[in-house]
């Protein structure tokens, strides 16, 4: 077993004190000690994107960040983008362009889309289109994602 | 005063999104892989590292020992029965390996890490065995024989035979003969690989798994377990995509269940993404060696196809691909003579299973670029060449495929005007002159595929089962599987298209076999069409029993009254005779005469099965497709961009919108790495590219711009005319690219993906011979 | 995998040097290259992690006199956004802008990408055009010292370097490059994003009057390290940019190497897009 860190950080506005192994992933501590299952491992190796969450503003593939990189830091998943109100819009235009199918790249994509429009709230099709090549999905060919991110972007 | 209920539009056609959305978009859903149940274990497979050996010895007592770890199983400890289409493949290894991704053992243990610390401890011993890999060369006598009952290596044969070929061959004008190299490529399903095995204390399984047919998921699963296929129960919790990839059992699945058996205790056992490239299925790789012939006039007088499938060391349900390769390659276009001869011969490299297109994707990248090549060497322009050899609605094709109406040719014209085709085309071969760094090309193809069911088992039928709560709120049960292609909201819109109540108040419950009624389940683009009309005509009769006990209330006469906006009206004028709701309440707790609306349909497509010679209008429907690519080539690097493609499919009826337009763009972006991108490289049986890195899917900035023309003919066996749509979006474009590239470069690749290098050594050829 | 037995995250040099100097470690910064080859089995944790994330000195590009130091924990998408980057050195913006996808151009570092050390490196390739130097820190005899060493004598084979164990690399020092300094990078593979290259070309100089002086040629994924060569400057040093001159020095970039064939690509592609794309960056700064 690998030596132990303590870290503190926050997760979905929510303050966490864990311990995980210096070599864990900060996706597998989202899905095994957090619960957070919402991030997915479909590769583990950073070329999918369905692992995707917002560390201090920025979106990075959990499975290639150390869990004990999270200490001090700030942390989004998909599991805090609705709120009390409602599906966030990105959310909703997901569903209503039908953006999903299997839906297992969906958290990560709705994260790196969120990432993307907060850098760039007016991005050109072409810039939403580089904007989610980290992203695999599978099943959608990515048109209808690409409409629906447009859509936000409209609003 | 009397309420009156407008007539809605009707849900037929509109965009409604599917019901499983909102869960995806907030990472509620629960996923197989994010399954845990109480107790359970985490199991990882031991697996070969040789492509061709006999297995001397299989020594598991260091494993044994690591902490944490519960069960081993081996083929030595564990059931002898077989899986596979031939029953050919034992889950477990025992006397020997016959390609990379052979299962030695299964572990289960408390945690991943022992587990992993276990399967670096086993140790086996091998015999090393000659390989063979490809497969001609494994027909030969001296080949290495992969199984001792299967002399000659050889699996499945399909041959079929029409008309007279040598005749027609002497009667051509032009006849062109040709070799394909078709490669493999994987599903990549987002979702890697997992299931999870449960036994109760009676015994009895139940296995949440990705499967995408759960009836006969238990029959095939069954002989490996020495147990009743009645005593399975199969959960489809959400999966990460299928795409064929799940219409088989594969061998991790029996090794869970010897797990769960041996603990005791619920076994989730589950893939890397490594592992998922290197032992999930591949599409079939292919040899096709075709010829075909036709008069001066354009007529095309015969094909003859000789394909060999490289098997793999199993014979999954890849092996029966030329069942679907046959139809499109006697069936599409006219074609008076043809034969077609298929082998699936066994070699050492990893089988492949079913995916999407299932043989027709191979068979229309050949199709479709050798009538493209036959156009040019005519003389004619590929579109006139194509719509001389179109059906007439209401021909038949050798294997007795009923083609009821002309979408062939309408998809062609109406493709080619759309993208004003063959203006572009010619000044495209024209350019091609001219000096230019970026060349311009367009290409069209096109191909037919079942869209009415495929009567492949002895029942192509669904069974559905709907009830109404006393709250207007309709159930439906479904054997059909929800697998993200959105099935769900498809029944959810028909049944309340007939019940008048809104999509919200459809529960769709279809992920149990002990609950839900029997399906083939999801493959030959079929759910739509048979678990639709099974789901429509269910709710026609919930609708029926309905209206009579409104008509014994009300006094107006069944025949004038209709189910809107949550009530039972007038037909003519709209007034709401009593709320649905109220009815149902009524209705159920009326004493002595109470009735329950509870109904059940078992829809059986009008179809008919082949017969020995391969004879059989297997589909109550067929669909047509043309697909046009424009595209350009940077002729020094190979890069290709694709700028559109615009699709034209008769798809009957457009049900869902949003479902049928994703259907098509997930297809297309399939078909695009088949023909640019994917490729699984398989050297002397071992997996090269196990990543995504080197796996090259496409990605979003790829994707180039989507133009689909449904052709809605209204298929009269159809749910409100619906024809299952979504495998030709999978099927044609590689061949519309390949045509593309053609118009561009001039240069025809028979083995694609069309890669940026292979088109660089195409146009700068004599270079390589000088700096090689 | 092998166990780690001690994790530590210093936040300044001095405490990363001295954790270096106690004994053998491994040094993770944005993660994106080690996570995958420790989980792999292609690399193996020495007993000490140490995260060098919170050494909040060694992020960000500065300009000191002529010199610009680039922060090993630089991260890739700093890059596409620092004015110094932009007004100095934009081949390195243009090549942050073919690294991976986003979340690892966001996560991923440039100290990373030169101590990993892979032949297709992307972003060692403009930094060997750049004349980089690698800036060493290690803390020997109690106080903590530096060294340089130039980019181009630094790496040693695929994944090897001159980094001693004991040693940080802290950045990478760059000189000012001079007036009318214009370069380009290329890159090849088959998708704009995800791509290791094919074949990778920084190419740079002063262009004055149509004559190229001070050139600067490097190249990634054809050697076993990212390599800058010396026959393609010879060939364009002090030419007139024609076409003569730039079909020449294409000629003499692709046979002066020698790129193996894996499945990625040929040994002749690689040579041909060396060609190709060494042609193109000419033609777009002439």
């Amino acid at each position: 077993m690998s030596a132990k860190v303590d870290i503190t950080f926050t997760v979905n506005g929510a303050v966490k004190q864990v311990s995980v192994p210096a070599n864990m992933s900060a996706l597998d501590m989202l899905r095994d000690q957090l619960d957070l299952k919402g991030a997915k491992e479909a590769c583990g190796e950073g070329e999918c994107g369905a692992c995707t969450i917002i560390i201090d503003d920025t979106s990075v593939c959990s499975c290639l960040m150390y869990a004990a990189d999270c200490d001090g830091r700030t942390i989004e998943t998909i599991e805090g983008v609705q709120t009390e109100d409602g599906l966030d819009p990105i959310q909703q235009a997901f569903v209503e362009h039908g953006a999903v199918q299997c839906g297992y790249c969906t958290p990560g994509m709705v994260m790196q889309a969120k990432h993307m429009l907060n850098k760039n709230p007016n991005p050109t099709e072409g810039e939403i289109q580089r904007g989610l090549e980290g992203n695999v999905c599978r099943c959608t060919g990515y048109r209808k994602i690409i409409d629906a991110v447009a859509e936000v972007a409209r609003s | 005063m009397d309420q009156i209920v407008e007539k809605p539009d009707t849900l037929i056609g509109k965009p409604i999104p599917k019901p499983d959305a909102p869960d995806k978009v907030v990472g509620k859903t629960t996923y197989i892989n994010d399954m845990v149940l109480p107790r359970m274990l985490i199991a990882k497979i031991k697996r070969t590292d040789r492509v061709h050996a006999k297995i001397l010895s299989v020594d598991i007592s260091a494993a044994e020992k690591v902490p944490g770890i519960v069960a081993i199983a081996t083929a030595e400890n564990s059931p002898k029965g077989l899986i596979g289409v031939l029953k050919d493949n034992p889950p477990l290894k025992g006397d020997k390996v016959r390609c990379i991704r052979d299962e030695i053992a299964g572990v289960a243990g408390e945690t991943e890490e022992a587990v992993d610390e276990a399967l670096k401890l086993i140790k086996v011993e091998y015999e090393d065995l000659p390989g063979v890999f490809d497969p001609e060369e494994a027909l030969k006598d001296d080949a290495p024989l992969i199984h001792d009952d299967k002399p000659g290596n050889l699996s499945l044969t399909f041959d079929f035979e029409h008309g007279d070929i040598s005749k027609a061959e002497k009667d051509s004008d032009i006849v062109l003969e040709e070799k394909y190299e078709l490669h493999y490529v994987t599903h990549t399903c987002m979702g890697p690989g997992c299931v999870i095995a449960d036994f109760d204390t009676h015994g009895k399984l139940t296995i949440y798994t990705q499967t995408q047919y759960p009836y006969n998921y238990k029959m095939d699963l069954a002989p490996a377990l020495d147990i009743s296929a009645g005593d399975i129960r199969v959960i489809q919790p959400p999966v990460g995509g299928a795409f064929g990839s799940k219409l088989d059992v594969y061998p991790f699945e029996p090794i869970a269940v010897y797990l769960a058996k041996k603990a005791r205790r619920p076994v989730k056992l589950f893939f890397s993404r490594e592992e998922e490239f290197i032992a999930s299925p591949t599409r079939q790789p292919a040899r096709v060696y075709i010829k075909q012939g036709a008069k001066k006039d354009g007529t095309i007088t015969f094909r003859d196809v000789n394909v060999y499938l490289n098997n793999g060391g199993y014979t999954s349900w890849g092996a029966t691909i030329p069942a679907v390769m046959m139809r499109t390659m006697t069936g599409h276009f006219r074609i008076p003579n043809v034969e077609f001869h298929s082998k699936a011969v066994y070699t050492n490299n990893p089988f492949a299973g079913s995916f999407r297109g299932y043989g027709n994707v191979q068979a229309t990248y050949v199709t479709a670029t050798l009538m493209d090549k036959m156009a040019e060497e005519l003389g004619m322009d590929p579109i006139e060449f194509r719509l001389k050899n179109a059906q007439k609605p209401g021909e038949r094709t050798p294997q007795n495929s009923l083609l009821k109406t002309a979408a062939l040719a309408d998809c062609i014209k109406i493709g080619a005007e759309k993208t004003n085709f063959l203006e572009k085309h010619a000044a495209n071969v024209a350019a091609r002159e001219k000096p230019g760094r970026i060349r311009q090309g367009i290409g069209i193809a096109t191909s037919i595929h079942n869209a009415g069911g495929a009567k492949i088992h002895k029942s192509d039928g669904c069974g559905t089962i709907l009830t109404m709560d006393d709250y207007g709120r309709a159930t439906v049960i479904t054997g059909a599987s929800e697998i993200g292609q959105g099935i769900d909201a498809v029944i959810t819109q028909l049944v309340s298209e007939e019940l008048g109540i809104p999509t919200s108040d459809v529960i769709i419950a279809n992920n149990d076999s002990a609950i839900g009624p029997w399906d083939v389940g999801v493959h030959a683009s079929r759910t739509t069409f048979i678990a639709g009309n099974a789901a429509r005509n269910a709710a026609v009769k919930a609708k029926q029993q309905i209206l009579a006990a409104a008509a014994r209330q009300s006094n107006v006469s069944i025949d004038k009254l209709d189910l809107r906006g949550g009530h039972v009206v007038q037909k003519d004028n709209g007034v709401s005779v009593t709320k649905l709701d109220r009815l149902l309440r009524q209705m159920h707790f009326a004493g002595d005469d109470a009735e329950l609306v509870m109904v059940s349909e078992y829809y059986e497509p009008p179809s008919e099965l082949e017969d020995k010679n391969h004879v059989g209008d297997i589909s109550a429907a067929y669909s047509h497709g043309a697909y046009i690519t424009e595209l350009e080539i940077d002729t020094l690097t190979g890069g290709v961009k694709l700028h559109k493609m615009t699709c034209v499919q008769d798809v009957g009826k457009v049900i869902n919108k949003l479902g049928i337009e994703g259907q098509m763009e997930g297809g297309i972006a399939q078909g695009i790495g088949y023909g640019l991108s994917e490729e699984l490289i398989i050297e002397e049986g071992i997996v090269k590219n196990p990543n995504f890195r080197d796996y090259k899917v496409v990605t979003a900035p790829e994707m180039p711009e989507i133009e689909c023309h449904f052709i809605e003919d209204d298929e009269e066996t159809g749910p409100f005319g619906a024809k299952g749509i979504s495998e030709l979006p999978c099927i044609i474009p590689g061949a519309s690219i390949a045509n593309a590239v053609y118009n561009a470069i001039g240069v025809r690749f028979d083995n694609p993906p069309i890669t940026p290098e292979k088109i660089v050594r195409a146009l700068h050829g004599d270079k390589i011979e000088a700096a090689e | 995998m092998s166990t780690i037995e001690n994790y530590l995250a210093p936040s300044s040099i001095d405490d990363a040097a001295a954790a270096l100097a106690a004994g053998s470690a491994t040094i993770v910064a944005g993660g994106t290259d080690l996570m995958l080859q420790a989980g792999s089995g292609q690399k193996e944790y020495a007993p000490t992690l140490i995260n060098i994330q919170k050494i909040t000195e060694m992020r960000g590009v500065s300009l000191d006199g002529d010199t610009i130091r680039i922060g090993a924990l630089t991260t890739i998408t700093d890059l596409l956004t620092d004015e110094i980057i932009a007004e100095h050195l934009p081949v390195m913006a243009t090549m942050a802008d073919k690294f991976a996808s986003d979340q690892i151009r966001n996560a991923g570092t440039v100290g990373g990408n030169i101590c990993n050390a892979s032949p297709a490196g992307d972003g060692i390739v403009p930094l060997l055009m750049y004349k980089a130097e690698a800036v060493l820190a290690s803390k020997p005899n109690g106080s903590t010292e530096t060294r340089k060493v130039p980019l181009d004598e630094f790496f040693t084979g695929p994944g090897k370097s001159v980094i001693q164990e004991n040693e940080l690399l802290i950045g990478v020092d760059i000189a000012v490059p001079p007036a009318g300094f214009v370069g380009g990078f290329g890159k090849f593979g088959p998708r704009p994003a995800l791509e290791i290259a094919m074949a990778a070309v920084g190419l740079g100089g002063v262009v004055k009057d149509g004559v190229i002086s001070d050139v600067r040629v490097a190249f990634g994924a054809v050697a076993p390290t990212p390599i800058r060569s010396a026959e393609t400057e010879a060939a364009l040093e002090g030419k007139k940019l024609d076409e003569t001159t730039i079909s020449a020095a294409g000629e003499i970039a692709s046979s002066s190497i020698s790129p193996i064939t894996d499945i990625r690509a040929s040994d002749w592609y690689r040579r041909h897009l060396i060609r190709v794309m060494t042609e193109e960056i000419l033609n777009d700064v002439s």
